[in-house]
């Protein structure tokens, strides 16, 4: 059997994930990921994005880089390999230009979801009852509305339910405007696949899955951090 | 121990042929003399042992100096004595094979001193070792209507079907008296404070096993272990429903955080999230604690919110039915079965009656008031009725008192011909002891006492009626879509 990600970061001591690693995680528990490769150069990123299709999108690897886009660090749309070669060396300029001194590991690159509905799923510990999921739609409805849902963890297949029509954008999910309705199962089946996993993994700390993209035919996840507690 | 063995223990301990009041006293308004009195006036039925070093003889019961000079076994211990004496007292408990400990003994851990923390770790792991359950310290204990036993004087005596689970001795009380106005009985409440030994999971669990409990309700302010209560509460409420009142602002964590979510959190009560996740039914306040238990007493297991209101005239009619809207329940418009009666009975009404209906507006057709509430209550229309007294009727008191008793015996008809539940209003805007004489007051009380004694729930507004309502539909509608959906 192939060695968990969480058993080889154990190993290392490491706590915080970026999104290649996070989204490893992510795949293990179950929860269907837009398949991401990081590059380490102009050459690899471009290679991995003819291997993995166009529009592409690029993103920064930089523990020292917390908000992406607003260092620049984020690239979409880039619809052949000349544009990913120039997106790969403006986001080096615009980081190093805002964080002289950022160590960038490199970039991440995955081809660009279209369509669906941007959602956030995460996860924290309350000190009282522990691990807790959140469910929200993505952008400005999570962060300045807070619209969101939160249950404690392990969820029922009701909760689940109860959580995608609890918040109050939940029409949206149900298609809006002549857009098509969200896979709600394929929502629920993602809260359970993670409530089940954390419920095995003490040492998942925090999750967000932002953006998570649902749409008609499903759910993947777009970016992801994580953090771990070893102790 | 398992929850199981825990709870058959417990339900032994609860039914004791024998208690010991250590501390018992002669002098009234001590406490050492009231847990006697609450017992003797409770009427308890076993062996009743003062304890106090020096005394002959306490309230005519045989007084001991200890608890090692008693004669025979004794099932439960009732401790008013100091707290630096409870070490004490616990190491003679095994000699006369006590089953349980309740220490109304304060000063414990409560105080936030550390020598108090420490007495009350020591003896809470004294009890343990020795097997005892310990209930408190820092509460009053039990009021078990069925064996005579209670915390408090004039408690009704009449046993009942709910249970109660009070961090705070004093919420205990006053929802027994409450509740107990109200025509609610009890199996047993506990006031369980400090919960140095049993805590409130294990009481949970066993009330959840108690045959004679089929409502819970709870106060807390904080729980030992929440992932335990949070798994304990979840499982209780798929077969009783549990009312909870949470005492105490629960202040948010501000925790610096990596990630949205655990920001987000750290501003979230969690405590609303668990309640609403285990379906435990959340009273805001003593007063909705009381009004829920009430419900939940008398009524059966309701699943729609298709309300008929019934009564009262002009505005009230109007208020009311905007008070049910907002409390969440849905004021259909009049079914069609009973539109098809009034066509037919009185044709000229048929655009002017609706629901809510307004008694008045009955007055002189050839449909009276009470056949029609018949007719109502033989909806398929309708999932219950809030009947609300129309005391606004403008007859001299003769009159008034026979169109309002006609009308409650119209209810009572209602319930005994159990086609529809009901509940009724009556109000009541705060009457004073000159008020309970006169004609008006006096009837509203006479009839709210003999709905109440007949079982129907009866309160002080359509909107508290309501709000009560809507929650326990509520309710009984997440646990069947839990039953439906698979839990696991």
């Amino acid at each position: 059997m192939k060695e968990s990600i969480l058993e080889r970061l154990k190993v290392k001591g490491q706590s915080i994930l970026a999104e290649v690693e996070a989204k490893e995680v992510l795949q293990e528990a179950g929860v269907p990921v837009n398949p991401t490769v990081m590059a380490r150069s102009r050459e690899e990123a471009v290679s991995v994005s003819i291997k993995l299709g166009f529009p592409a999108v690029l993103k920064i690897i930089s523990s020292d880089v917390l908000h992406k886009t607003e260092a620049g660090g984020v690239r979409l749309n880039l619809t052949g390999p000349e544009e990913v070669g120039e997106a790969y060396d403006a986001i080096m300029a615009a980081a190093l230009d805002k964080y002289p001194r950022a160590l960038i590991e490199g970039v991440s690159v995955q081809r660009m979801i279209k369509g669906g509905t941007e959602v956030i799923i995460g996860m924290a510990r309350d000190p009282q009852f522990g691990p807790m999921l959140m469910f929200g739609l993505g952008g400005i409805l999570v962060e300045v509305l807070r619209d969101v849902a939160f249950r404690i963890i392990p969820l029922t297949k009701k909760d689940a339910r109860d959580m995608l029509s609890e918040i109050k954008g939940y029409p949206l999910l149900k298609g809006f405007r002549g857009t098509a309705p969200v896979d709600e199962d394929a929502l629920a089946e993602a809260l359970l696949k993670l409530s089940g996993f954390i419920d095995q993994h003490p040492e998942i700390e925090e999750l967000d899955i932002n953006p998570l993209f649902a749409s008609e035919g499903g759910v993947l996840a777009a970016d992801a951090r994580m953090v771990l507690n070893w102790d | 121990m398992n929850s199981e063995n825990m709870s058959q223990r417990l339900d032994a301990v609860f039914h004791p042929r024998s208690i010991a009041v250590v501390g018992a006293s002669n002098t009234p308004n001590t406490y050492g003399y009231l847990f006697m009195d609450y017992l003797i006036k409770a009427g308890y039925r076993g062996v009743l042992y003062p304890v106090k070093p020096g005394s002959e003889e306490i309230m005519g019961f045989k007084a001991y100096p200890s608890l090692k000079d008693i004669p025979g076994d004794v099932d439960y211990v009732i401790s008013c004595i100091g707290a630096r004496y409870v070490p004490e007292m616990i190491s003679q408990c095994p000699e006369r094979n006590v089953k349980c400990i309740h220490l109304f003994t304060a000063r414990m851990s409560e105080t936030g001193d550390k020598k108090g923390h420490a007495l009350e770790q020591e003896i809470a792991s004294e009890a343990a070792r020795l097997g005892i359950p310990l209930i408190g310290p820092n509460c009053m204990g039990l009021y078990h209507p069925e064996e005579g036993i209670s915390f408090a004087y004039d408690l009704p005596k009449k046993p009942g079907k709910v249970g109660g689970i009070f961090q705070s001795g004093g919420i205990a009380v006053n929802f027994a008296r409450y509740a107990g106005v109200r025509g609610v009985a009890f199996s047993k409440v506990i006031s369980y404070g400090n919960a140095a030994g049993v805590n409130e999971c294990d009481l949970l669990e066993y009330l959840a096993w108690d045959k004679e409990t089929s409502i819970i309700a709870i106060y807390i302010e904080g729980v030992r272990d929440g992932r335990r209560f949070f798994k304990t509460l979840r499982e209780v409420s798929a077969i009783k429903p549990v009312i909870v009142l949470k005492g105490g602002r629960t202040g948010a964590g501000t925790r610096s955080s990596f990630s949205h979510t655990a920001s987000i959190a750290g501003s979230l009560n969690a405590w609303e999230v668990m309640f609403k996740q285990c379906n435990a039914v959340q009273a805001a306040d003593m007063d909705e604690l009381v009004d829920l238990t009430v419900a939940f007493n008398s009524l059966p297991a309701i699943t729609g919110k298709r309300v008929g209101v019934i009564g009262g005239s002009g505005g009230k009619v109007v208020l009311s039915a905007d008070e049910c809207e907002q409390s969440g329940l849905d004021v259909v418009s009049m079914p069609g079965d009973v539109m098809d009666t009034i066509r037919e009975k009185a044709p000229e009404l048929v655009n002017w009656l609706g629901n809510p209906v307004d008694f008045s507006i009955l007055g002189g057709t050839s449909l009276n008031p009470m056949d029609f509430m018949q007719i109502m209550a033989g909806s398929i229309g309708f999932d219950f009725l809030i009947c609300n007294v129309t005391e606004e009727n403008p007859f001299d008191h003769t009159v008034w008192a026979q169109l309002i008793t006609m009308e409650v015996n119209e209810y009572l008809r209602v319930l005994s011909g159990g086609m529809m539940p009901l509940v009724a209003t009556i109000a009541n805007p705060g009457l004073g002891l000159g008020n309970t004489g006169e004609w008006h007051w006096k009837n509203l009380l006479e009839r709210r006492e003999e709905m109440q004694s007949k079982g129907i729930a009866v309160f002080d507004s359509v909107r508290k009626a309501a709000t009560a309502l809507s929650k326990l539909v509520n309710y009984y509608e997440n646990r069947k879509s839990i039953g439906h959906g698979g839990s696991k």
